[in-house]
């Protein structure tokens, strides 16, 4: 079967003391965000069907809990706007028990919305990056 | 007497026996708790304890090292005082951009991120060897030459780790204090346990005077098996 790369997002559906911490963080940096959201994201060589991955996912109690998380299969390949993705620098791709799936690695999602509840920049992104969401020592951060 | 603060974030869980070691060392230590940090600045030397500030959100000491207690340690190390962190502070330290301290600004250049090949936490006895001349750094500067210390790793994130260049200017410029060794202080196929580049325990500066180790050396006992290191503390903050 052929292999797919696909990407899943896992987020909370309680609420979310690290993406608080990190708004309250940027804040104080002089960051001037207004919310904050984190996700999971998974970048997947898949085997399966892609109709039954969300599916599949949520059966894998290691990823997700059913009580906390929620699932989204994520249509192309790159972050949406005022979203960015932090992956360790030397991360490579990691066996996963996720029925069909090959090998997979993993990234840290953060979105940011300003006060018009609106995507932040991209020099607002980069200015979080630097400030607090990412470690360029041993961290990348790719953006739209 | 100097006066030596030891610092508690809110998850340092550390402060207490590493309070209790400074005193049997003979410093004149007391906890500053986050809620007193405008207090830090009359303090003559800071010790950063073990635990999990900010339940290590974001990233491990990502939080700490932008908070206002942090902020009076960076002050303070800019003026000569001594900064001594120990497992979480030691986290913080590498994200404050502390240690290893190569660039003009001050950013994160290295790590202390997670234990490899296995991620897994790791809690066993270790040994490190001090593997700079000992005046290299103020707080080892009581050390003999060469000492091999018994410490308790107990970490999930203790691996050194930075880009290959960086790396390169930690190793070059001396910055790596203790590297992991066995109870002989030679290398053997066990040192370093958490796959930590360099086999580095711990991190000092440019100027000496901050001191990132990894391992817990007050955690070990008896008791006095860990003091040289505090001892050394001690005595340096006396003198500075």
């Amino acid at each position: 079967m052929t292999e797919n790369r696909a990407i899943v997002a896992i987020r909370l559906k309680v609420p979310d003391n690290t993406a608080f911490t990190a708004l309250v963080a940027l804040r104080r940096s002089g960051v001037e965000v207004a919310r904050v959201e984190r996700a999971e994201m998974w970048f997947l060589d898949d085997a399966g069907e892609p109709e039954t991955l969300a599916q599949r996912v949520r059966a894998d109690e290691s990823i997700f809990n059913p009580h906390l998380h929620e699932v989204e299969v994520r249509n192309g390949s790159l972050p949406r706007a005022g979203e960015v993705w932090i992956a360790e620098a030397s991360a490579s791709d990691a066996p996963m028990r996720v029925t069909g799936v090959r090998k997979a690695k993993r990234a840290v999602s953060w979105s940011l919305l300003d006060s018009n509840d609106a995507p932040a920049s991209r020099a607002l992104l980069e200015c979080a990056c630097k400030s607090l969401l990412c470690n360029a020592a041993i961290e990348e951060a790719a953006f739209s | 007497m100097k006066r030596i603060a030891v610092l508690v974030y809110p998850g340092t869980n550390s402060e207490e026996e590493t309070l209790q070691l400074l005193r049997d060392c003979g410093g004149n230590a007391e906890i500053v708790h986050w809620s007193r940090s405008e207090t830090l600045r009359d303090y003559d030397a800071y010790v950063l304890p073990g635990g999990f500030a900010y339940e290590d959100r974001i990233r491990v000491g990502a939080v700490a090292a932008r908070d206002e207690m942090t902020a009076a340690v960076v002050e303070g190390t800019k003026k000569g005082k001594l900064a001594f962190g120990i497992c979480n502070g030691a986290q913080i330290l590498l994200e404050a951009g502390l240690a290893p301290g190569l660039g003009a600004e001050r950013s994160p250049e290295a790590a202390f991120t997670h234990n490899a090949p296995a991620r897994h936490f790791l809690c066993t006895l270790v040994h490190v060897r001090l593997a700079i001349e000992p005046s290299r750094c103020a707080i080892t500067a009581s050390l003999p030459k060469g000492a091999v210390l018994p410490a308790w790793a107990a970490h999930a994130d203790g691996r050194l780790a930075a880009r290959s260049d960086e790396l390169a200017a930690i190793a070059a410029g001396g910055h790596v204090a203790f590297i992991y060794t066995n109870a002989h202080g030679t290398l053997d196929a066990v040192a370093p346990p958490n796959g930590s580049a360099l086999g580095c325990a711990a991190l000092t500066n440019g100027e000496g005077n901050v001191l990132a180790i990894m391992p817990h050396v007050e955690r070990v006992h008896p008791r006095s098996a860990g003091a040289p290191l505090f001892s050394s503390f001690v005595r340096a903050v006396e003198l500075a």
